[in-house]
């Protein structure tokens, strides 16, 4: 039961990155690849915060989410002059910068050693100690997100967004300011993620920067482009696979490393896969 | 002469050799298809596999080991071209997806071959610092390092009298130019594009082998290889071969004159800021295409 309550919380974490991540690279056809890094920011926002200065967890969800979005404000200045492959390109960029802070800033960030002891959310002296009622916190959370998103998507802003995808040209004709809109979007996505971040530190109770790398952006990315671009109730079902699948390969008798490995190869070829045969992803509205 | 100075220049130069042969290739690559390679990295991780297997696990002799490894990771470069790129290519497929797709092939390479070899750093050289070491100003460089040095010289001589002179070069310049011209001329684009994947794969895994002789070999090598080919690239200008070598010793010097003050630790984070720099001042690299 607890395992199960476990593979749900992680479900519930990453799908918050999942839907936070398809509102920019599945609505306005940003290919942006450093989500890690406000996932890692937020984490990080938190974690310190908890340790050192003992703050409260709902608290340090301001600052997470302030510190997140002022970073992507910063990126989406500089991405906002690129597009397609370039654009990628400095996203990697990011997220390599990003981590290396996070490795290298050892006053803060304690380095490679991480970061011990982050405690659970406290409210009014309820602890959300046990597995099942942090479960509630982050389904409640995530369930938020997913109302939050498919509220913006839905909106004239969110139209706006998809038009700009469509033909950024086209709709700057109209009297909009695309860039004001891209860089929106890019900030609110942020936030998003800097919110799981800080759910993900609370709750493993141990961060170290090898959570925030590269290769977690990509697998952010899979999880979009894998349940459909434009699509969050299919984001859904992407974290739902990704997640369950390396215990899918676990319980099959694959050591756990090896079934860590098992899912990259999996994710890796079902990307190569859908952009062979199905660029819009499985459940997916729209073309890269 | 207790300079530092020589070291780092001598260290600069080692680097850059490296940098250029993954920037050789990914020009090579990007100039006649606009990909962005992605793969490209992981095919230098498995050139320096090869010939860990070859040499390190069954013993066979490295005359032998090189050369094979060599066209292994060509091959591999040739049949990711064969089997996936010239499909999408093909579906016009537009230059993300393919981008997307190379990422997911390098994603599950790379954990193929750590299933195979396991995430351990290992290193090729057969008897680590018994290697003939060479003094020069001051700085102090390997015989394994000279060899590297030699050899990038070598391989980008051979490519530029290719380009320059062979009809398979002509070939490649139109294609550079423009694909359907090159095509409706009648050059079998297929065919030019598969052999510089072959070729540009080979150089790749020339990297991949010498970083391992050099220092040595991990599966998640090929990410930072392939984001300073990239990066050299495009300081250079993408799809300019002479560009990307100065790219790749301009980036070297860079990066290891930046760590003289302070760690080691920042290369990443300031060869990423001078190609953030560079894609804002001045986006199409020091020598643009003609």
């Amino acid at each position: 039961m607890e395992y199960i309550i476990h593979l749900l919380i992680l479900i519930s974490i990453w799908s918050i990155l999942g839907v936070s991540l398809n509102l920019v690279v599945g609505y306005s056809g940003l290919m942006s690849v450093t989500h890690a890094a406000f996932f890692g920011t937020g984490a990080y926002a938190t974690a310190i915060l908890i340790t050192k200065y003992n703050w409260n967890f709902f608290l340090t969800l301001i600052v997470s989410l302030a510190v997140s979005m002022g970073l992507s404000a910063l990126f989406g200045l500089v991405l906002g002059k690129f597009k397609g492959d370039y654009y990628a390109l400095i996203s990697f960029g990011f997220n390599i910068i990003i981590f290396s802070l996070f490795l290298n800033w050892q006053e803060l960030t304690r380095g490679p050693l991480g970061i011990s002891g982050i405690s659970r959310p406290e409210i009014l002296s309820f602890s959300f100690s046990n597995n099942l009622h942090f479960l509630i916190l982050v389904g409640c959370m995530s369930l938020i997100i997913f109302l939050v998103a498919e509220y913006v998507v839905n909106s004239s802003f969110g139209r706006v967004l998809m038009a700009i995808r469509e033909d950024e040209q086209a709709i700057s004709v109209f009297g909009y300011n695309t860039k004001v809109y891209k860089m929106i979007i890019f900030m609110i996505s942020a936030g998003m993620a800097a919110l799981a971040g800080s759910l993900f530190a609370s709750y493993i109770t141990f961060i170290d920067p090898s959570s925030f790398s590269l290769s977690e952006s990509m697998f952010i990315l899979a999880i979009v482009i894998l349940g459909g671009l434009a699509n969050n109730k299919g984001v859904f079902w992407g974290t739902v696979f990704l997640i369950l699948l390396p215990e899918a390969l676990r319980f099959v008798g694959f050591p756990t490393d090896i079934a860590a490995q098992m899912r990259q190869i999996v994710y890796g070829l079902l990307l190569l896969g859908l952009m062979m045969y199905r660029p819009e992803g499985l459940m997916g509205r729209y073309k890269l | 002469m207790d300079s530092i100075i020589p070291q780092l220049v001598v260290n600069s130069i080692i680097a850059g050799s490296i940098y250029s042969l993954v920037a050789l290739g990914f020009n090579l690559i990007f100039g006649v298809t606009k990909l962005f390679n992605m793969a490209h990295g992981v095919v230098s991780a498995i050139g320096g596999y090869t010939v860990f297997f070859l040499f390190k696990k069954h013993g066979i002799d490295l005359y032998l080991a090189i050369p094979l490894a060599i066209l292994f990771s060509g091959f591999m470069g040739y049949i990711s071209e064969k089997f996936i790129f010239s499909h999408m290519r093909k579906k016009k497929a537009s230059g993300m997806v393919m981008l997307v797709a190379s990422l997911g092939l390098f994603t599950a390479l790379q954990a193929v071959i750590a299933i195979l070899f396991t995430s351990q750093f290992q290193t090729l050289s057969k008897n680590v610092g018994t290697t003939k070491i060479y003094e020069i100003y001051g700085g102090i460089i390997t015989q394994t390092q000279l060899l590297i040095l030699c050899s990038v010289i070598l391989i980008t001589l051979l490519l530029g009298l290719t380009i320059k002179f062979t009809r398979f070069g002509k070939a490649v310049k139109a294609i550079n130019d423009d694909l359907e011209v090159a095509r409706i001329v009648g050059i079998d684009t297929n065919r030019v594009i598969a052999k510089v994947f072959f070729i540009g794969s080979a150089i790749a895994g020339v990297a991949g082998i010498a970083i391992g002789f050099d220092t040595g070999i991990e599966p998640t090598m090929g990410m930072n290889l392939l984001f300073k080919g990239v990066i050299a690239s495009i300081i250079g200008g993408v799809g300019n071969v002479y560009g990307g070598v100065f790219g790749a010793f301009l980036i070297a010097f860079i990066e290891n004159f930046g760590i003289w003050k302070i760690s080691g630790e920042w290369k990443d984070t300031i060869a990423f800021s001078v190609l953030i720099l560079f894609l804002i001042f001045k986006p199409n690299g020091l020598f643009k295409r003609k």
